[in-house]
């Protein structure tokens, strides 16, 4: 049996953690707006932004083609300002698998800042405490677990991400070929034991996420 | 010098509507709860918008509606002291208020807080976290913490409420010496009569979202200028009566009080405008009536009554003792004139009190 080729766990991990990244930063973002302030819209953003949650990945994937592509707004400008093009690039696969992770971390975000009792805010504030050092030294400590929370649910969101990867980056085996999409592939080709060996460590991966997730939210009771 | 005059509407059935000053020293505002006191220091701290008004603190505009002035609570340095503090649990104590110092170099920042920590007595619990602290020194600590941020103005939200009796009494003087030292204008909200007795400076009496009387607190207490006060400052014997007679020469009048069942009971009160028949009320203080184990003779009191005792109820710093004549009367003692007495239930004792130790209101 010839040694599995483990480059797709390598791409995954890589593009999961870039994503969780962006994810976290505007999850965070959101999640404060939603949970903070009113505006008009306030609900309509919240339904956008969970909409990947509950459509297939497909349709996803088909918007994001559609925003991406050469002839789509996002994929122009990329393209003006880099040279390069995002869709079929790992970089797309990037922007897929956020995309799909989005709404769990803004979701515990919103969750985990409207947890945050607004009095310590206000005392921050009538301690002549500006908006955003009240966010950083106050907000945002207090709401760390729920985040931690969120920002693994995204990251594991993101480690198994499918459908809208392969519309928007495509399946080219070393360059945009994930672990997910590697799976499928190895199991349409009869290569069963490849495809078993990315199977185990993936699944391996996503529960040791959700039970470090779930003992986080455990920890965050007790106190 | 704290200036407020500000008007809320805060649904249909209730608008804050207050118009005072404070000057340097502390002002209780006193009242029961709901009664518009913490939402006064909300928008003194610019938590809460007034429709119209204005703020100012030592000549500084807080807020000016006609202006249109509305400084941000960041830039208003007024200290508030929330009725659960609001300390921040993931900091410690010294962090808390260290984290009110400023932008000063760090150094200089933990100097201040770990003094202020030494000033108010709780230097020892510089390291350990809000939840790790007594009720007491967590008192102190958010206090430290108001301070440390320079305040212009000093909001306290019944600050002593969660604590035991005897912490309570601790802190009063301490704040007291304190504010000698600071001078800043303090804003005190508390509905414990004791409490702002034992402040003194200025008291503001809060009913319904407007002011009732502001004056000496010990003045307030004393001889409450409406019934409202009265209640609220904790006159125990208020009663319905009718006036029966008036002697225009003695400047009295003699007042039927409406007990329970069709009982009554007469007692004589100074002259007041209210005509023979006139429904009045009036009120005694428990502390303005004397108990007597028999008969008194040869007093000044106008008032003697024969009743007998139906409850004894220890309180933390007397003994209240409710008398049945004709109506209930609430009399208080201390302890040693309780046990000397033997005041118990079922005792037969006379009460009296003075003609003008009666307030009535017509």
């Amino acid at each position: 049996m010839a040694a599995v080729d483990l480059s797709p766990l390598w791409l995954s991990l890589r593009v999961a953690t870039l994503s969780t990244l962006v994810v976290v930063l505007a999850g965070v973002a959101l999640g404060w707006l939603l949970a903070r302030r009113r505006f008009f819209g306030r609900e309509a953003l919240d339904a956008a932004v969970t909409l990947p949650l509950v459509l297939p990945p497909t349709v996803l994937g088909y918007y994001l083609l559609v925003l991406l592509g050469r002839g789509g707004p996002v994929g122009r400008a990329y393209e003006a300002l880099t040279g390069s093009q995002l869709v079929f690039t790992w970089r797309g696969a990037v922007v897929a698998a956020a995309a799909g992770a989005l709404p769990l971390m803004v979701k515990t975000a919103r969750a985990a800042v409207a947890g945050v009792d607004t009095q310590y805010e206000d005392a921050a504030r009538t301690l002549g405490k500006s908006e955003w050092q009240v966010f950083r030294r106050v907000t945002l400590p207090l709401a760390s677990r729920g985040l931690v929370a969120g920002a693994m649910l995204a990251f594991a969101r993101a480690l198994g991400d499918f459908g809208a990867t392969l519309m928007v980056a495509g399946n080219i085996p070393g360059r945009t070929q994930t672990a997910a999409i590697a799976i499928y592939d190895a199991t349409q080709a009869g290569r069963d034991s490849d495809a078993l060996a990315l199977v185990l460590v993936l699944s391996a991966a996503a529960f040791a996420l959700l039970y470090a997730t779930n003992r986080l939210s455990a920890a965050g009771h007790d106190s | 010098m704290l200036e407020v005059r500000l008007r809320k509407r805060l649904g249909p059935e209730f608008t804050l509507d207050v118009d005072f000053a404070a000057p340097p020293g502390v002002t209780v505002l006193f009242g029961a709860s709901g009664s518009g006191k913490t939402l006064t220091l909300r928008a003194v701290a610019g938590l809460l918008k007034p429709d119209e008004g204005r703020m100012s603190a030592d000549g500084r505009v807080l807020f000016d509606s006609d202006k249109g002035i509305d400084v941000p609570v960041a830039r208003r340095r007024v200290g508030y002291l929330f009725q659960d503090l609001a300390l921040f649990p993931h900091m410690t104590a010294l962090e808390n208020v260290e984290f009110a110092a400023g932008d000063v170099p760090r150094a200089e920042r933990r100097g201040r807080a770990m003094s202020l920590l030494e000033r108010l007595g709780v230097a020892h619990a510089a390291g350990r976290r809000p939840r790790e602290v007594s009720g007491g020194e967590a008192q102190r600590v958010a206090l430290a913490r108001s301070l440390a941020a320079s305040p212009r103005v000093l909001l306290l939200d019944e600050p002593l409420s969660a604590l035991d009796e005897p912490v309570r009494l601790r802190i009063i003087p301490d704040l007291k010496e304190l504010n000698e030292e600071l001078r800043l204008p303090v804003l005190y909200v508390t509905h414990s009569r004791d409490e702002a007795l034992l402040l003194g400076g200025r008291a503001v009496i809060y009913e319904r979202g407007r002011i009732a009387a502001e004056g000496p607190p010990e003045e307030l207490f004393a001889a409450p200028a409406s019934e409202t006060v009265a209640r609220l400052t904790g006159v125990e014997n208020i009663f319905d009566g009718v006036v029966i007679a008036r002697d225009d020469a003695a400047g009295t009048m003699a007042v039927e009080l409406k007990g329970a069942g069709g009982a009554a009971c007469r007692v004589e009160v100074p002259l007041g405008r209210a005509g023979e028949g006139a429904r009045v009320r009036v009120a005694v203080r428990s502390g303005d009536i004397l108990i007597a184990a028999e008969e008194p003779r040869g007093l000044s009191a106008r008032n003697v009554l024969r009743g007998r005792v139906s409850s004894v109820e220890e309180r933390s710093a007397h003994t209240l003792v409710r008398v049945e004549s004709g109506v209930t009367w609430a009399a208080s003692v201390t302890r040693h004139a309780l046990e000397e007495l033997a005041l118990a239930p079922g005792r037969e004792v006379w009460l009296a009190f003075k003609t003008y130790s009666c307030r009535v209101y017509e």
